[in-house]
């Protein structure tokens, strides 16, 4: 699982759960995975991109120092922060770990590099 | 766009895993036949529902390689690494996530969703007998993979459902169906949901009239017009 997914994923669906987001992220094992380097795209994504959970996700990878803890203004203009961010949501492939419910603990998962997501039916 | 290598997957995968067939074909096809659109849409955030073998969203990622992220899911867990296998083999940039429809991403996100659901008009009963097992054997989790209940549509009218929830602003599902879903009943029902659905391509093939339908939000200028009509018609 790549870091970028991570900034997708929300346990919302588990009943009773108001925002479920960002998920406690633990990284037992991963691997990094050179990846074409796209200025343009990593822009274009921004917008969509949960700036506190790129942060947390950083900490987590042991990659705060290249990571402001807020989104700067110009992250546009910096190449070199895009570059960063390429790196961290890119070429970080998390294989075995876990995500967890900030709100109900409910723990799901990392296998060999995919997550398990599946509620029960008496979850949602 | 280039059809991904299979050669990969065994007839042993298969047996757990939907094996690529027509309706797999015509989606690639209808996203082959739309890629000037695609290129005007610039998708950030692509996603595959019950991605199976993984040679759609494979095909489509190494298309869009390093202008898009894509995502594949699938309630099988044999299906994802499936997926995660045909990606690799591949070279494609996919994610695979285990879980149901898209209920694990963050609402309006997606920009580009595609869905081959289970179409084939089954019991309901058919389907409530069957319990989907964590070490699947032999043909009991791929019944979800093809089994649709009443009409075909028992997954594929929950998606529909949400589909305010999961599509970005700008963004465009393309959905397999058969006759029998009766697409015109669908297109109908989207257009009270404020969404604008054609059907982008079809192809007969023995024993089955399969549809892609194509399927975006109405802008508002649009809506303006299709409620008049609506008003008027009524």
């Amino acid at each position: 699982m790549k870091l970028s997914t991570y900034n997708f994923l929300t346990s919302m669906a588990i009943k009773g759960v108001k925002v479920g987001y960002p998920l406690k992220l633990t990284i037992n094992k991963k691997d990094v995975i050179e990846s074409e380097f796209n200025p343009v795209f990593i822009e274009r994504l921004l917008p969509k991109l949960d700036w506190s959970a790129v942060y947390s996700a950083a900490q987590v990878a042991e990659l705060a120092d290249d990571i402001p803890a807020a989104q700067p203004d110009n992250v546009a203009e910096d190449e070199q922060l895009l570059q960063r961010l390429h790196h961290l949501l890119f070429e970080i492939d998390v294989l075995e770990g876990q995500l967890e419910c900030p709100e109900t603990g409910r723990v799901f998962p990392i296998t060999d590099g995919i997550p398990n997501m599946l509620l029960n039916e008496d979850e949602v | 766009m280039e059809t991904p290598h299979t050669e990969h997957l065994s007839s042993a995968d298969y047996e757990h895993v939907y094996e690529p067939a027509e309706d797999s074909f015509l989606l690639l096809d209808a996203l082959e036949a739309d890629l000037e659109f695609l290129d005007t849409l610039q998708p950030c955030l692509c996603l595959e529902i019950g991605s199976g073998s993984g040679v759609i969203i494979t095909a489509l990622a190494k298309r869009l390689a390093n202008t898009a992220h894509c995502l594949a899911t699938d309630i099988n867990p044999k299906a994802c690494e499936a997926t995660k296998r045909t990606a690799i083999r591949n070279e494609a940039r996919v994610d695979s996530l285990r879980c149901n429809l898209t209920e694990a991403v963050r609402r309006r996100c997606i920009d580009l969703l595609l869905f081959n659901p289970p179409y084939v008009v089954t019991s309901d009963e058919e389907l409530q007998t069957q319990q989907l097992t964590e070490h699947p054997a032999t043909e009991r989790n791929l019944v979800f993979s093809w089994a649709g209940g009443t009409d075909g549509r028992r997954v594929t009218d929950i998606l529909l459902e949400q589909l305010d929830d999961i599509l970005s602003p700008s963004g465009v599902l393309y959905l397999l169906l058969l006759q029998e879903n009766k697409p015109d009943e669908i297109i109908e029902q989207l257009r009270r949901q404020k969404f604008e659905a054609v059907k982008y391509m079809e192809r007969r093939i023995p024993g089955e009239h399969l549809y892609i339908l194509k399927v975006k939000r109405l802008t508002n200028q649009k809506l303006t017009l299709s409620l008049a009509c609506y008003w008027f018609g009524s």
